[in-house]
C-alpha cells in the first residue's frame, strides 16, 4: 500500500512537468494558426496605415492617412451608420431573445419545439441568401408593401430601399430577423440549466413573475449575456453582406457600414489599400474600447 | 387573468414565428413561379419548379459552386474540430498560468474584423501564391486556410471542458493510455454533443462565407454557393423564380445538418454556457 | 490515435482536392502559352458584363474571327461589372497573373483609375490599331500617357426615348420633345402625369447618370481637366445640373427606383413616359414586343441656362483592354482583326444586337441607315450616331465614382433644403481630402 503511494506520487511530479509540455503541444497548432492568420495580418496592417496610394504605387506617408481619416465625412457616416445599427439594433435583439426564450422556456408551453425551430430557422440561412430575398421583399412595389397595403397598415408605399431612414430601418429589422433566434438558443440552453428549484422557493416567498425574472433569470444569465452582447457588436461593427446585398450602401450612404466602406476604398474606386487598412484600425480601436466597457459595466454590477 | 396570459403569449409567440417563416415560405413558393408571377407578388404555389431548375443548371454553373462550397464547408470543418479541440482540450486539463495568458490573448483575436487583416491576408496569400501556387490566390485551400481556426470556436471548446469529468482520465491514465490516447479514446467519445455543436456552428459559417472567398477567389471555376447568389441578385435582368430556386438549393445543406443535429446542437450549447 | 490520424489525414486529403482543382487551371493556361510557341491551340479569356450587349458583341466577333484563325479558343466569361473591378484590384494588387484574363472590359469612366495605378499591366495597341478611326472622344479615356491601351467599343450615346402613345393622350406630338430644354421637358412631364397618371422618367437615388448625362452635354465634368482635381464647387454647369435636377424631383414626375431590374421593369411595364439614357437600353426597350410603334429616340435636351450645353450627350460606354500577360499578342491581333477595324462586323452588331460601336468607318455601312418598326420606321441608328458625333469631349479622370458617391450624399442635402452653394462647397471639400 505504501510503496504504492509513494510510487505514484514521484511518477505525479514527472508527470507534471512532461504534462506541461504536452499541454503547450495540443494547443501549439492552434496558437500557431491564429498568430499567423489574425496577428501577423494585424501588425502589416499598421505598417500599411501609413502608406498612401493608388494601386501597387504605395509610399510612406506617415500619419497622414489618420489626419485625412477626421477630416473624412464618409468615414463619419459610415461610423456614424454603424453605431445607429449598434445602438438600436443590439439592444433589440437581445430583449427580444431573452423574451422568446423566457417564454420557450415554460413547461406548460404546447408546440415548443415548433416555436423554437420556427424562430431558430433564420440562422441556417446565408447572409448573402437572406440578404437578396430582404431586397426583393422591401422593394418599393415588393410583397412587403403589398401585403401592409392589403391590410390598410399603411396607404402609400413605404421607400423601405431607397429612403435614407427606412433603409437603415430594413437593415435593423433584416439583421434582428437573421440572429434573433441564434441568440435565443444560447439563452435557452442556459435556462435549462437553471435550477427549477431557485424559481419555487421564490412563489413561495410570494415573488411575481416579473420579479422572477429580474431577480434570478437575469442575474444567472448574465455572463451569456455579456457573451452574446460582445459577439453581436463585434458582428454588426462587421456588417459587411446585407448592406452590399440590399441597399448597396445607398441610398447616398445612408446605410453604409465600415466594412462596406473599406471594401470600397479597397476595390471600388481607385484602389487605396494603405487607407483603407487605416480605416480598418479604427474599427480594432473601437472594438477594444466597447469590450472593454462591456466589460467594466457586466463587472461593476457584480 | 392567467389565461388572458397564456393566450398573449400564444399569439406573440405565433407572430414571432410567422415573421421568422415568412421570408422561407416566400422564397419556397417563388421557386415555384415563374419571374413574372414573382414580380406581380404570387403567393401561391405554382407548377414552375422543376422548369426553374432546369433553367438553373442550364443557365449557370451551380453545380461547381456546390462542390466547391461542400469543399470548403466539410474541409474547414474537420480541420477546425481537430485543432480547436485539441486547443481547448489543452488550456483546460493542462492548465498554467502562462497557458491563460496565452488563451486571454488568443481571445482577443476575437476583437479583430475581419474587415482590418483582409487586405493583409490577401497580400499574404498572393505572396504565397509565387511560392505555392497550390495554396494561393484562387485556390478552396486560400479560402480554407484563414478560416480553419478562430478563438471562438477553442473558447466554445475549453468551455464545454470544463463540465468533463476528469476522474475518466485518472482513471485511463491508469490502463496505461497515451496523454494523445486520453483525448482520442476518452474525451472526444465522451463530448459527442459538444462536437456536434461545434460542427454546426462552423459547418454554417464556412457554408455562409462571402467576403473572404469573394476576395481570394477569381476564376469562375473557383465559385462559392454565396458569391454565385449574389451575382445573380445584381444581374441585369434577374429571373426571379430562378434566383429563389438558386437560394432554396443552397439553403438546403445548411438546413439539413442542422435539423439532424438539433438535439446534440442544443445539448452541446448547454454544456457550454454553464 | 487512429481515429485523429484518420481525420487529420482525411482532412489534408481534401484540402489537396481543394488545391488540385488549382493545379489544373494553371496547367491549362500554361498549355494555352506553350501551346502558342508550338502551334497548338491558343486561348484567349475575355472578361465581360451584360449578356445581351457586351458578352452578345464580344460572342459575334469571336465567330467572326474563328472563320479564319481555328488554332485560337476565345474563352468567354460574364461577371458582374462590380466583381470585374474587384477581381481587376486585387489580381493586379496581388501581382500574380494567374488570375487575369487576356482581355477585359472597362467602362471608359472608370478606365484612367486603372491604366494610372497599375501602369505596366496593360500592353500598348499602337502596333494593332489607329486611334484616329474611332470617335475623338473615347480617345481620351482609352489612351495614357500618349499610348493607346483601349480599343473603343460601344457608344454610350444619349438619347430621350419617349413614349408617343402617352405624349399624344396629353396632347403633344414627338416634334414637341425635339431640341427641347430641361424646363420644357419637365413642363411636358407634369402635362403627361395630369393627363394620363404616369411618371415621366425613373430615377435611383443613388445614380447619378442623369446629372452626368447633364454636364457632358456642356462639356463639363466632376474634375478639371488634368483629371485629378475636383471640380465640384463653381462648376457652372454642374449647379444648372444640380437646379434642374431638384426641379424634376420636385415636379412629382418621378418614379424612384432602386435597381437596375426595376428601372427595366418600370418602362416595360408602361409606368413611365421617358427614358433619358444611353443608347445600349435599345435592346432592353424593345425586349417588350408588345409596344412596338410606341416608342420614339429624339435628341438629349440640354440644360436651359448654360450655353455651351449641345442635344448630346453620352452615358457609360466601354472599351476592351488587353492584359500584359502571356497571349497579349494574340489577344491584340483578335480585337485588331474584330472591333478594331472590321466594318462588316459593327453591321452585324447593330442589327443584331443594336449595338453602336463608335467606329467612324462602321456608320456608312447600309445597317446604320436602315430605319426600325419598332421606333415607328424612324431611323434611330443613323439618328445616334449623328448624335455621338456632337458629343462633347471631356476627361473622366480617376475618380469619377469616388466623386459621385460624395454628391449622392451632397443630393440628398441639397433635396432638402441646403442650399446649393453650401452644398456643392461641401463637396469640393470633401472630394479634396478623399482623392490624392
Amino acid at each position: 500500500m505504501k510503496t504504492e503511494v509513494r510510487r505514484t506520487s514521484i511518477r505525479g511530479s514527472s508527470i507534471r512537468t512532461k504534462a506541461n509540455l504536452t499541454g503547450w503541444l495540443f494547443i501549439s497548432l492552434a496558437v500557431i494558426m491564429i498568430v499567423i492568420f489574425y496577428f501577423y495580418p494585424m501588425l502589416q496592417a499598421l505598417l500599411l496605415s501609413f502608406k498612401s496610394g493608388t494601386g501597387m504605387n504605395l509610399d510612406y506617408v506617415g500619419i497622414d492617412n489618420y489626419k485625412r481619416l477626421f477630416s473624412d465625412k464618409t468615414f463619419t457616416t459610415a461610423l456614424t451608420n454603424t453605431f445607429i445599427y449598434l445602438i438600436v439594433q443590439v439592444p433589440v435583439m437581445i430583449i427580444l431573445a431573452l423574451f422568446l426564450s423566457v417564454l420557450l422556456n415554460s413547461r406548460q408551453l404546447k408546440f415548443r419545439g415548433f416555436f423554437r425551430t420556427a424562430i431558430f430557422l433564420p440562422a441556417v440561412t446565408s447572409l448573402v441568401a437572406y440578404s437578396v430575398i430582404f431586397k426583393y421583399l422591401f422593394a418599393t412595389d415588393g410583397m412587403i408593401n403589398k401585403l401592409f397595403m392589403s391590410i390598410q397598415l399603411i396607404q402609400t408605399p413605404i421607400e423601405w430601399i431607397t429612403d435614407p431612414f427606412w433603409a437603415k430601418v430594413t437593415i435593423i429589422i433584416a439583421i434582428t430577423w437573421r440572429w434573433t433566434g441564434y441568440n435565443m438558443i444560447f439563452y435557452l440552453s442556459a435556462l435549462q440549466n437553471i435550477d427549477q428549484s431557485i424559481y419555487e422557493a421564490a412563489r413561495i416567498d410570494g415573488a411575481s413573475a416579473t420579479r422572477q425574472f429580474f431577480g434570478i433569470t437575469i442575474p444567472l444569465l448574465k455572463p451569456i449575456i455579456l457573451f452574446t452582447s460582445i459577439t453581436s457588436t463585434i458582428g454588426t461593427l462587421q456588417l459587411f453582406d446585407e448592406v452590399v446585398n440590399i441597399t448597396q450602401g445607398g441610398p447616398g450612404n445612408a446605410t453604409l457600414s465600415i466594412s462596406h466602406y473599406i471594401y470600397n476604398l479597397s476595390f471600388k474606386y481607385t484602389s487605396d489599400f494603405g487607407y483603407a487598412a487605416t480605416v480598418s484600425y479604427s474599427i480594432v480601436v473601437i472594438i477594444i474600447i466597447l469590450a472593454f466597457l462591456q466589460f467594466k459595466l457586466a463587472g461593476d454590477k457584480k | 387573468m392567467n389565461k388572458l396570459k397564456t393566450t398573449g403569449t400564444y399569439i406573440f409567440l405565433i407572430l414571432a414565428a410567422f415573421i421568422s417563416i415568412f421570408p422561407f415560405l416566400w422564397m419556397l413558393i417563388s421557386a415555384t413561379n415563374t419571374s413574372a408571377d414573382v414580380t406581380k407578388g404570387k403567393l401561391i404555389p405554382g407548377s414552375y419548379f422543376f422548369d426553374n431548375i432546369s433553367n438553373l443548371f442550364s443557365s449557370i454553373d451551380i453545380g461547381t459552386a456546390l462542390l466547391n462550397s461542400a469543399k470548403v464547408s466539410i474541409t474547414t470543418t474537420l480541420l477546425s474540430l481537430v485543432i480547436a479541440s485539441l486547443a481547448g482540450y489543452g488550456f483546460e486539463i493542462y492548465r498554467s498560468k502562462a497557458k491563460d495568458v496565452v488563451f486571454s490573448i488568443l481571445l482577443l483575436s476575437m476583437m479583430i474584423p475581419f474587415a482590418a487583416i483582409m487586405i493583409p491576408l490577401f497580400q499574404m496569400f498572393a505572396k504565397l501564391s509565387s511560392v505555392a501556387p497550390a495554396i494561393g490566390i484562387d485556390t478552396l485551400s486560400g479560402v480554407i486556410l484563414p478560416t480553419v481556426v478562430t478563438a471562438f470556436l477553442i473558447f466554445f471548446f475549453r468551455q464545454s471542458t470544463k463540465m468533463f469529468p476528469k476522474e475518466l482520465l485518472e482513471a485511463g491514465r491508469i490502463d496505461g493510455l497515451s496523454e494523445l490516447g486520453l483525448f482520442i479514446r476518452v474525451y472526444a467519445p465522451t463530448m459527442k454533443t459538444t462536437y456536434a455543436a461545434a460542427g454546426i456552428i462552423t459547418f454554417m459559417a464556412s457554408w455562409n462565407n462571402y467576403l473572404w472567398p469573394l476576395i481570394v477567389l477569381q476564376s469562375p471555376e473557383n465559385q462559392t454557393i454565396p458569391m454565385l447568389i449574389s451575382q445573380l441578385g445584381s444581374s441585369y435582368s434577374p429571373d426571379y423564380g430562378m434566383i429563389m430556386t438558386a437560394i432554396v438549393i443552397s439553403t438546403i445543406p445548411t438546413a439539413l445538418v442542422f435539423f439532424f443535429m438539433q438535439k446534440h446542437f442544443v445539448a452541446g450549447m448547454t454544456g457550454s454556457v454553464k | 490515435m487512429k481515429k485523429l490520424l484518420t481525420i487529420l489525414l482525411a482532412s489534408f486529403m481534401l484540402l489537396t482536392a481543394c488545391s488540385s482543382n488549382s493545379d489544373k487551371s494553371t496547367n491549362t493556361s500554361n498549355e494555352g502559352t506553350n501551346g502558342g510557341s508550338t502551334g497548338k491551340k491558343q486561348e484567349i479569356t475575355v472578361w465581360a458584363w451584360d449578356k445581351a450587349f457586351n458578352i452578345a458583341a464580344m460572342e459575334t466577333a469571336k465567330g467572326i474571327y474563328a472563320q479564319k484563325n481555328a488554332d485560337v479558343t476565345i474563352n468567354v466569361i460574364e461577371n458582374a461589372q462590380d466583381d470585374i473591378i474587384q477581381k481587376l484590384n486585387a489580381g493586379l494588387n496581388s501581382g500574380t497573373t494567374k488570375t487575369l484574363p487576356n482581355i477585359v472590359l472597362i467602362e471608359d469612366y472608370r478606365a484612367q483609375s486603372f491604366l494610372q495605378a497599375y501602369p505596366d499591366s496593360f500592353f500598348a495597341l499602337d502596333e494593332f490599331i489607329n486611334a484616329a478611326d474611332f470617335a475623338d472622344y473615347k480617345i481620351g479615356p482609352t489612351s495614357f500617357e500618349g499610348k493607346q491601351y483601349g480599343v473603343p467599343f460601344d457608344s454610350g450615346v444619349a438619347g430621350l426615348y419617349v413614349r408617343t402613345d402617352y405624349l399624344q393622350e396629353a396632347g403633344y406630338t414627338v416634334d414637341d420633345l425635339q431640341d427641347v430644354t430641361w424646363d420644357e421637358y419637365i413642363e411636358i412631364g407634369k402635362a403627361i402625369k395630369e393627363k394620363t397618371g404616369k411618371d415621366m422618367l425613373t430615377q435611383d437615388p443613388n445614380d447619378l447618370g442623369l446629372i452626368r448625362m447633364m454636364i457632358q452635354s456642356a462639356g463639363a465634368w466632376y474634375l478639371q481637366e488634368d483629371g485629378k482635381t475636383p471640380f465640384i464647387a463653381n462648376n457652372a454647369a454642374l449647379e444648372d445640373a444640380f437646379n434642374t435636377y431638384k426641379n424634376i424631383m420636385d415636379a412629382n414626375i418621378v418614379k424612384v427606383i432602386s435597381d437596375w431590374s426595376q428601372f427595366v421593369g418600370a418602362f416595360n411595364s408602361g409606368d413611365v413616359a421617358s427614358i433619358p439614357t444611353g443608347n445600349w437600353i435599345t435592346a432592353s426597350v424593345k425586349a417588350e414586343a408588345e409596344q412596338s410603334g410606341k416608342w420614339a429616340i429624339v435628341p438629349f435636351p440640354t440644360l436651359a441656362n448654360t450655353a455651351s450645353s449641345v442635344h448630346a450627350s453620352n452615358l457609360g460606354g466601354s472599351s476592351w483592354y488587353v492584359m500584359n500577360v502571356d497571349g497579349k499578342e494574340a489577344a491584340a491581333d483578335f480585337l485588331k482583326e474584330t472591333f478594331g477595324s472590321n466594318v462588316d462586323f459593327y453591321q452585324t452588331l447593330v442589327t443584331e444586337i443594336g449595338a453602336i460601336g463608335t467606329l467612324k468607318a462602321a456608320a456608312q455601312g447600309e445597317a446604320y441607315t436602315a430605319p426600325d418598326e419598332f421606333f415607328n420606321g424612324q431611323t434611330t441608328i443613323a439618328d445616334l450616331a449623328s448624335w455621338t458625333e456632337q458629343i462633347p469631349n471631356v476627361n473622366y479622370g480617376m475618380h469619377t465614382y469616388a466623386v459621385e458617391d460624395i454628391l449622392v450624399v451632397e443630393m440628398q442635402n441639397f433635396m432638402n433644403g441646403t442650399e446649393l452653394e453650401t452644398v456643392l462647397n461641401n463637396a469640393q471639400t470633401q472630394a479634396e481630402t478623399q482623392i490624392r
